[in-house]
């Protein structure tokens, strides 16, 4: 090997050897950052009005930029299971003001804000806030008043005003004729399991989002789990009024020809009755833990 | 014409030959392919953050072509002292700074030309075919270049009477303070008396509104600009234009160049 290949080669390794370096010691740097992360959580500037004026005409883009912050943010927390969610509603608040029509901020930026704790933020009166904000700044887009309806329905429990909501989002020519059918059903009824299961269905079905998409189907299972144990429930109080005892075990409904088979969770695991002879899921199922929180 | 249709020919020639255009055009470039990455970090804002990106690029890296190279337009032909042997030939002084003026537009055309096609490309890959409203970013492009002629007079004008850091400075500083001009009449919250209040209206009348030509927020979500806008716009730059350069023109006749 000649000297010039030699000294490329010790140079070529030198700088592997560098690089190597630096990768360990960003490791520890970043291991030792662990224990400052509340600090790197802070925003420098809080004023969406100043964030505007310093944005000077590239407002989009930095709206664009602190929404991906605000999704950073949040998945970052769900990620370590850290609920302290208090720096969300500021990084929504700067990237609607600096961008009013960002529209995907306040939709997702509700679902963030509205979900209870593990899942969200849990301050649904905040989403209200952001969505009502949207709606002002555009007006044309319905599906903002189908979201203030979900956090009127779901989150606050209003069933007033989340028909008005849905009523006046179906007002719009472009909206889909089913809004003004939620509208009249949460007015008549207030909450129900076919209700609910129509809101997470469209949420379902309309979400690119992945973890979106993933939180409605898990609101699916678990509103289809207490449709089917309520059906369950329904043929238990009957077998009791027929025979004067109640079941103990979902197979004798089926005998007696109330149930047909054995009924399955959309897991697929069985359900059972319990100690008094309700439904409920099985305990090897993956949806008994969330149904258990749900009942308390 | 045939002078300045020569001194353009030739400040564009000098300008593409900058290597540090070059890179600056690329920074712009890599900015908008980086924006397909930045989009996949976040929520439903891929397409937006590439043309949010690509603009804000467009934009940025125009600005600084026309603010450093619009100041040294005159000032570096004053060092080199190839204005002398300029000027000895039959061009008039105007000629030759309206020549410089139309050179260096010539080569943002081209350059901003060249990001829009990388901004196109960049959403393209993201998204195919295009939709019709995907032209609104045309509309915006043009504005932005628009501006940048703006900026460019500016330059030229500053370039004339003073140093050219100062004139970096006068035309960064306009610039900025450009883009407040309409707040300059609405002030709200602050106790003034009438005369400042109109003595401030009046300055935001002088002042060159640069947000006239700022339509990011309507076509990065794929609104249309009315027809009316991108012309009141034109007329605006081009009637804006035409003053800062005769008061260049006039600076610079005036100029004693021993």
């Amino acid at each position: 090997m000649n000297r010039r290949a030699s000294y490329g080669l010790f140079v070529g390794i030198a700088i592997l050897a560098g690089f190597a370096c630096v990768w360990r010691l960003q490791a520890s740097v970043d291991a030792e950052r662990t224990e400052l992360r509340l600090e790197a959580d802070e925003l420098a500037l809080r004023s969406p009005a100043v964030m505007k004026k310093l944005s000077l005409e590239y407002t989009p883009l930095m709206g664009a930029i602190y929404w991906t912050r605000a999704v950073q943010y949040f998945g970052e927390k769900h990620q370590a299971s850290n609920q302290n969610l208090d720096e969300l509603w500021p990084l929504l608040d700067i990237a609607t003001t600096l961008d009013p029509n960002l529209l995907v901020a306040y939709r997702f930026g509700a679902t963030f804000l509205s979900d209870a704790p593990p899942r969200g933020a849990g301050e649904p009166e905040k989403a209200v806030e952001l969505l009502e904000r949207g709606i002002k700044a555009n007006p044309d887009y319905w599906r903002l008043y189908q979201d203030l309806g979900n956090v009127y329905y779901f989150d606050e429990k209003n069933y007033l005003k989340a028909s008005q909501a849905f009523e006046e989002g179906s007002r719009n020519p472009a909206a889909m004729p089913w809004m003004k059918i939620m509208a009249a059903r949460i007015a008549a009824e207030g909450e129900s399991l076919e209700t609910s299961y129509a809101l997470w269905l469209d949420i379902y079905q309309t979400a690119t989002d992945r973890d979106i998409r993933k939180n409605a189907d898990e609101h699916l299972r678990l509103v289809q789990a207490e449709m089917d144990i309520r059906e369950i429930d329904k043929a238990a109080d009957v077998y009791e009024q027929r025979t004067k005892h109640r079941a103990i075990r979902i197979s004798e409904l089926a005998q007696a020809g109330l149930l047909t088979g054995q009924p399955l969770d959309p897991g697929g695991f069985p359900y059972i009755l319990g100690e008094q002879g309700k439904a409920e899921p099985n305990p090897k199922s993956p949806l008994r833990e969330e149904w258990l929180k749900e009942k308390k | 014409m045939r002078n300045i249709q020569t001194v353009a020919a030739n400040t564009f020639r000098e300008a593409v030959r900058d290597r540090v255009l070059y890179n600056l055009v690329f920074f712009a470039l890599l900015m908008m392919g980086a924006a397909i990455l930045v989009g996949q970090i976040s929520i439903g804002i891929e397409q937006d953050m590439i043309v949010s990106l690509g603009l804000t690029a467009i934009s940025a890296v125009g600005i600084l072509i026309a603010v450093f190279l619009g100041v040294a337009l005159v000032s570096k032909e004053m060092d080199k002292r190839t204005l002398y042997a300029l000027l000895a030939k039959p061009v008039r002084r105007w000629e030759f700074l309206l020549g410089k003026f139309l050179g260096l537009v010539m080569t943002l055309t081209v350059n901003t030309a060249a990001m829009a096609a990388g901004l196109y490309l960049a959403l393209w890959t993201v998204k195919h075919p295009l939709l019709k409203s995907d032209a609104y970013i045309l509309v915006a492009v043009y504005l932005i270049l628009l501006k940048l002629a703006l900026i460019v007079a500016l330059a030229l004008l500053f370039s004339c009477f003073t140093t050219p850091f100062l004139a970096i400075l006068f035309s960064a500083g306009i610039y900025v303070a450009g883009l407040f001009a309409a707040d300059l009449r609405t002030v709200h919250g602050v106790d003034l008396d009438p005369g400042t209040l109109r003595l401030m209206r009046g300055i935001s009348y002088l002042l060159p509104n640069f947000q006239n030509f700022n339509v990011m927020g309507a076509v990065v979500h794929g609104r249309g600009v009315p027809g009316v806008f991108i012309w009141q716009a034109t007329l605006y730059a081009l009637l804006y234009i035409a003053i800062v350069l005769t008061g260049a023109a006039v600076v610079f006749s005036r100029r004693n160049l021993k």
